[in-house]
This record gives structure tokens, sequence and C-alpha cells, in this order.
């Protein structure tokens, strides 16, 4: 699986996201991790290897004491691919708000375009 | 970075949701979103030309048409309309067969009159792949 797959597929859970944004706060132990959710300590430990898999959180290395804590790069890739998606919509939705305006002549131009800069406003004959 | 609509993952991570307001009547926002004549003027995306084939708009009809590059490339795209409730809900999916560009995608988009100020109305859209479809 790609990582973007492995990151969406991660996050396609509740309570795996609950977790992440626990991680937010801050790092913790896999006890205070299970504390909300009505679900066994090995069922936590397997989201958070599924978590950990997916690059999305990483573990301490001492075996007893492996608090947990978030991996922002992961999710940076999750951003970067709906970047995508906004630019494509700003662009297009841009683009719908420019032709509407040349639809309705009447309308205010909030946004005034490069050729009307110095006058701001004002109509021109 | 910050644009004029808010485009952000719905909760369930399959859909992405944008919002923008726009300041036309509905009714005419419609019609620009569901005439081929208008959607050639604005569908983009930048730099793009848009050429319609076929517009058949009614619930199960299809829009053929093609995006022409800024390179030169065509995509050929098939849009085919699953709800169409005049002037506040269109839905429609994109994809289905070789013959087209390999994108699956359900679009809903709503189109809010929000009162107020003449002309003050906005256009919700969401999608969502196909595959995640609900109904």
């Amino acid at each position: 699986m790609d990582p973007l797959s492995a990151t969406f597929s991660a996050l396609a859970d509740p309570t795996r996201r609950a977790i992440l944004a626990r991680l937010a706060l801050g790092e913790s132990f896999v006890s205070e991790l299970a504390e909300p959710f009505d679900i066994s300590l090995p069922a936590v430990s397997r989201h958070l290897k599924v978590l950990e898999q997916a690059g999305l959180i990483a573990r301490g290395r001492h075996a007893q004491w492996r608090p947990c804590r978030i991996e922002l790069d992961a999710l940076k890739g999750v951003d970067e691919w709906l970047e995508e998606y906004r630019r494509l919509w700003e662009q297009r939705l841009d683009r719908l708000e420019d032709y509407l305006r040349t639809l309705q002549p009447g309308a205010p131009d909030e946004k005034s375009p490069g050729k009307n800069q110095e006058k701001k406003g004002g109509r021109k004959k | 970075m910050a644009g004029k609509s808010s485009i952000d993952l719905e909760s369930d991570l399959k859909t992405i949701l944008g919002l923008r307001v726009i300041d036309a009547p509905r009714e005419l926002v419609w019609s620009v979103w569901t005439d081929p004549k208008h959607l050639a003027q604005w569908w983009g995306p930048d730099g793009f030309t848009t050429t319609t084939s076929s517009f058949d708009f009614r619930p199960g009809g299809v829009w053929r048409f093609v995006m022409h590059g800024p390179d030169g490339r065509d995509y050929e795209n098939r849009i085919t309309f699953d709800a169409i409730v005049k002037p506040e809900r269109l839905e429609y999916h994109h994809g289905g067969g070789d013959d087209v560009e390999p994108v699956q995608f359900r679009t809903t988009v709503v189109f809010d009159d929000l009162g107020g100020k003449p002309g003050s109305r906005c256009a919700a859209c969401s999608r969502r792949p196909r595959s995640a479809r609900a109904s």
C-alpha cells in the first residue's frame, strides 16, 4: 500500500482519530490512551499498531515505558493531497464568480481586476 | 493559502466539503452550472478550455465533454446526472467507462439562498469517491 493509502486507511476509523486527537495534546501512554474508550487494552494496542505502521504516531524505545506521540509528516501528506483539490475548486469557483460578474454588469465589483487598479470603485466613462 | 472558500475533509474522510458564498441570484448560479454554453466559460481548471459534445440534462442523462489542457492534452470526461432539483440541488457522478479519464467520484452541489441583501447567495458542494456512495 502506498503511504497515502496507508494514512487514509489508518484514519478511516473513529477510535484511531480520537487517539490522534488525544496525542495532538501531547505524549501519552497506552493505558492513558485506552481510558476514554470502552475497549480492551489489546484492542487499543492494535489501533496503535495501525497508526504506527502508517507513520502517524511513533512510540518510545523502552519496552516498559513506551509513550506514543503524534508524527505530523504523515498528516502533511493528507493536507498536500487535499490542497490540490482546494486549488482546483478555488480556481474553478473564482472563474465562476468572474463569469457571473460579466453576466451582471450592475453588480458591485469587490475584486477589481488589475486593469482598474488606479481607480478602485471609480466608474470610468 | 486562505481562499474565499472553505474546502476541507468531512469527518468520514471520504468527502471533501467546499463552501463558497457567491454574490449572485441563486437562479442565475443554477443556470450557469447547468447550461453547457455557460459551463464552457468557467469550468476550467485555469488554462483549460471545455468542449461539450453532448449534454442530456435529466436524471440519468450524460454530459460528455473534453477538457483541453494548456499543454495540448485532451481529457475526455463523462458526467452522469443523478438528481436535479432546480434551483437548489444538483447531484452527478464522474467516470464510468474506458473511454474517459479514470476518475470516479460523486458530487452534490447545493445552492442555498442566503437571503439578506439582494444577490447574496451561496453554493456548497461536496464530493466523495463513487465507491463510498451511500444510497
